[in-house]
């Protein structure tokens, strides 16, 4: 998956428009960022990458290109 | 009735409130930031609390003090329970501010959710939530609640979560319950 996909992805996932988010952006200062997001991003790890993300995991990462990396690392 | 009741589970403990904790979940209360979301707004004294404790101190009510990573942080309930129509009202607020938006919510619903299912054995459980309060409005129906028309008010959305709609949410969310498991 490219990094353009996977922001889209990200942003569906999350319910935010992905018009304005970029690998730099730091997902936890979204508006819409959330509890939530971290159940959504659990899935969307198990569905799309069939791996395992843990809420860790998630809290090493800063920006979206540090869920991409561990996505397609 | 158990006093010192203590619940463990995906990385949270929660020990029933006992009366030499009650100020410091008044003073969480009155706080502006936690008063906010709360139907009932006015400044509770000391003697209010301690009033509203030999209320509930009962096993007719279950509230509980969140721990995490051995910091007190917030208080979960279920109240009201009617043993015979097996149904009760939940609340939870995290007074921790670096813990919201975090995963903390998602295991001490997860925790509480058993308790009041499996333990309890309760068939449903109900709530009310500010309508200006969109992120906790999400949170439960993400949480599998639905939202419960049979009952309106002008300030509250009612919500309901059925042991069904909880049993589905596990089934649903292996993953996320896994890894809150570990």
């Amino acid at each position: 998956m490219n990094t353009d996909k996977f922001i889209n992805l990200f942003a569906e996932t999350i319910e935010v428009e992905s018009s304005g988010l970029t690998l730099e952006t730091k997902f936890r200062e979204l508006e819409e960022w959330s509890s939530i997001s971290i159940m959504l991003l659990i899935a969307m790890f198990d569905s799309e990458f069939n791996k395992e993300i843990s809420t860790e995991d998630i809290k090493q990462c800063n920006t979206i290109n540090d869920l991409y990396k561990f996505a397609t690392k | 009735m158990k006093e010192n009741l203590v619940l463990e589970g995906y990385g949270i403990t929660l020990r029933r409130l006992t009366s030499d904790k009650i100020e410091v979940v008044r003073q969480w209360r009155n706080d502006p930031k936690i008063q906010q979301y709360m139907v009932y707004r006015q400044e509770i004294t000391p003697e209010m609390q301690k009033k509203w404790f030999d209320k509930i101190n009962n096993d007719n009510n279950f509230y509980f003090i969140i721990e995490y990573q051995g910091k007190e942080i917030g208080l979960v309930n279920i109240k009201d329970i009617d043993y015979e129509n097996k149904c009760g009202e939940d609340g939870i607020f995290i007074y921790d501010e670096s813990l919201l938006n975090s995963d903390v919510s998602i295991r001490v619903s997860l925790l509480m959710r058993k308790f009041v299912f499996e333990t309890l054995d309760l068939e449903y459980e109900y709530g009310r939530v500010l309508k200006e309060n969109i992120r906790a409005i999400k949170f439960n129906l993400y949480m599998g609640a639905k939202i419960d028309d049979s009952h309106s008010d002008k300030d509250c959305i009612f919500v309901k979560r059925t042991k069904q709609d909880y049993s589905s949410f596990l089934l649903i969310n292996k993953s996320l319950v896994k890894t809150l498991s570990k």
